[in-house]
């Protein structure tokens, strides 16, 4: 009974570091003389208040769990992406440019194409870092960082010169965005909100990634090279493949990300000359919704909802009492913060309880995946 | 452009490495005794803000740097705390708090937004100032400059000619033996981690209050530095010397950039602002080149003398992390 009650609160640690990390937030709002329940009441009713709200959440949730689904397949694989932003934007590049272009296609085959081309161009760019990783030893949280900046720059060169709405060319103002996709070429709607298709494609898409890594021969791969490397190599597997393979499917779904944010919710590109400025940063958030989800990708789906939740009511609770929305953010690494640090307690409850048990039972076993990088692995 | 203009902009380039030098150097200390401290970009914009808040506030700039310490000295306890003593990934706590410390810095820097603040001035030293070209280039600088010179020196010094620089070696390479000599491994690494995250913290006033003075949020330009930083120290294969030699190349190549810009006219700006980073992969390809498998098989086929020299060039660029970098410390 004991051990039942215990592994109930195993299963609700995570809620129970999310509760503590908005009681840290709930301290900041009191420091900016702001009364807590009203902020977070304006939180709750600006993420869940209506169906519309709801729907804003789903719609900021979907790239979080395309982006958190490429992560728990790059993690397991002991492979450190880090380059959501950049795979997202190049994604998206040409996704936008599949669409403005063949113009003459009908809506389901020009969009069937158009996220093919964003799971491509997210593959490229996951792909590069993932060949100097494996086959040149270069760090790939460093490469892929190096790969963000050199995407948000070639984003900017495009949307500037030679993909700028045409519209925009001739006024002065030369705002850097691309012409506005065809109507036809739009994510169909889901319901009378902005919800769209794309939610429902991630969904699936999480239940694959499901299957791929733990029903088929490459996940297992994948998984085994993170876990040990040298036994893998020795049990014949070809590692420098999976750790390509591994990044390449990380990139390709952070891709598809981007695509799906161009046709279902902005119509076109645009730029602030900033990264954040197309993403709002969903290639980071992503992966504290891996995180947070224990990199599995049907866990990812809550924690998705979870953060694109929280990103949705910091708008209205800045509206409502007045607080700069950065502090979502903070409270969003909070939430890591305080999830990953509970473990302690689950493990040392852990240890307690194999040390009470009855000798017959079997051996201890370490039950986490170990993500645990070495540097001195590559 | 006269020698004048260069020689100026060169003692620019060594005043702008001050920050990257103190930020590579904190990481070398941090990874030398096996902890990666991911958060440095974080870390630095938090410092930067922090700094400059603080000295904004108490109108005393040494106050600044030293605020600015302390918050790289709590960030790394905090990273220490979750590998060292939670033996939790330290890439993904590190990570997080990244992320977590650049939108703090966002958030609580509002209000010091664009304000006039604090600024270090140039001291030159008196006669070394007076020599030709190398007094202008290393003794007309701001103090915190020359304290990036002197840092460079010391933490070399430490790490390769002092016992407890031999210890801390060994807790980075073989925890368990340096344990058996009598190392409080996971003490002494907290100690490093603080230790290097109050360098690292050192990095963000060496903007706010001198190079960059002022607190400027989102459109400071910071934000990137760590992680440029980062592939420096793997660059600088954990040596202070050649750490601080990919400090100076990294701002030596930031610096050509913006001469060539007028002169280069037909190409676009972005390509130059986005040079540096394919030239960072490139780098960090070199240096660890020499380790991948393919490389060893394509040396042995080669004839005697060609390998001779291929493998001293690989030797030469190559860098190796410490043996037990990320590697929580158990006894047992």
């Amino acid at each position: 009974m004991q051990s039942k009650l215990s592994s109930l609160f195993d299963a609700f640690l995570p809620v129970i570091a999310t509760l503590a990390a908005l009681a840290v937030g709930a301290v900041m709002l009191l420091f900016l003389k702001v009364n807590p329940l009203e902020a977070y009441a304006a939180l709750w009713d600006g993420a869940f208040g209506s169906a519309n709200s709801f729907a804003e959440t789903l719609v900021k949730a979907t790239p979080l769990l395309l982006v958190a689904l490429g992560i728990c397949i790059s993690f397991r694989g002991d492979v450190i992406n880090i380059g959501g932003e950049g795979q997202m934007i190049i994604g998206a590049v040409l996704a936008t440019w599949v669409g403005l272009t063949l113009t003459g296609l009908p809506g389901w085959l020009a969009i069937t194409l158009a996220m093919l081309a964003g799971f491509l161009g997210g593959a490229v760019w996951g792909g590069i870092p993932g060949i100097l990783k494996a086959y040149f030893r270069v760090n790939e949280i460093l490469s892929t960082v190096m790969m963000n900046a050199i995407a948000v720059q070639l984003m900017n060169f495009l949307l500037r010169g030679p993909m700028i709405d045409p519209s925009q060319a001739e006024l002065a103002s030369k705002i850097p965005q691309t012409a506005r996709l065809l109507d036809i070429f739009h994510l169909p709607r889901l319901a009378p909100t902005r919800l769209h298709l794309g939610a429902l494609i991630a969904v699936v898409l999480a239940i694959l990634v499901y299957i791929l890594l733990w029903r088929t021969t490459a996940g297992y791969r994948i998984r085994a090279v993170g876990q040990n490397p040298n036994a893998s190599r020795y049990a014949g597997i070809k590692v420098p493949r999976y750790v390509v393979l591994a990044l390449l499917l990380s990139g390709a779904f952070a891709g598809l990300a981007g695509a799906v944010q161009v046709y279902g919710v902005n119509y076109r590109m645009i730029t602030d000359g900033s990264s954040s400025g197309f993403t709002g940063s969903a290639g980071f958030n992503g992966i504290v919704a891996a995180l947070f989800g224990q990199l599995h990708p049907i866990w990812s789906i809550p924690a998705s909802i979870l953060f694109g939740a929280l990103l949705v009511g910091a708008n209205k609770m800045q509206r409502v009492v007045q607080v700069p929305s950065a502090l979502i953010t903070v409270l969003n690494g909070l939430v890591v913060i305080f999830v990953v640090s509970s473990e302690i307690w689950r493990r040392r409850r852990q240890r307690r309880r194999l040390a009470a048990a009855p000798v017959e039972e079997s051996p201890p076993e370490e039950d986490q995946p170990n993500v645990q990088t070495k540097e001195a692995n590559q | 452009m006269t020698q004048e203009t260069i020689l100026i902009g060169l003692a620019g380039v060594l005043a702008a490495a001050a920050p990257v030098i103190f930020a590579v150097l904190g990481e070398t200390l941090s990874e030398r005794a096996g902890v990666i401290n991911l958060s440095m970009n974080g870390t630095i914009l938090l410092s930067a803000m922090g700094g400059f808040a603080a000295a904004y506030t108490t109108d005393n700039i040494v106050l600044g740097f030293l605020a600015g310490m302390l918050i790289g000295a709590l960030v790394a306890l905090v990273v220490a705390f979750a590998s060292i003593t939670l033996k939790q990934s330290q890439v993904a706590v590190g990570f997080v708090l990244a992320l977590t410390c650049r939108d703090l810095s966002y958030f609580l820097g509002n209000p010091y937004m664009g304000l006039p603040g604090p600024r270090l001035q140039a001291i030159p030293i008196p006669v070394l100032g007076d020599i030709p070209v190398i007094g202008q280039l290393f003794f007309r600088q701001d103090p915190i400059t020359y304290i990036s010179f002197v840092a460079i020196f010391l933490a070399w010094v430490w790490i390769f000619r002092t016992r407890p620089g031999l210890m801390l070696q060994g807790i980075g390479e073989k925890p368990a033996a340096a344990f058996i000599r009598g190392a409080n491994v996971n003490l002494m690494r907290y100690v490093y981690t603080v230790i290097g995250g109050a360098l690292i913290g050192l990095a963000g006033p060496a903007y706010s209050l001198a190079i960059r003075a002022g607190w400027m949020g989102t459109i400071s330009g910071l934000d990137g530095i760590g992680w440029i930083a980062l592939s420096i120290t793997i660059f600088g294969g954990w040596n202070p010397s050649r750490a601080a030699f990919g400090a100076y190349l990294f701002a030596f190549l930031q610096w050509l950039g913006l001469v060539l810009q007028p002169v280069l006219t037909q190409v676009p700006s972005q390509v130059l602002q986005v040079a540096p980073f394919p030239l960072m992969i490139l780098t960090l390809l070199l240096v660890n080149i020499g380790d991948a498998e393919w490389v060893e098989r394509a040396l042995a086929a080669m004839p005697e003398n060609t390998r001779k020299i291929m493998v001293k060039l690989l030797r030469a660029m190559r860098a190796s992390p410490p043996a037990a970098l990320g590697v929580p410390f158990e006894r047992d």
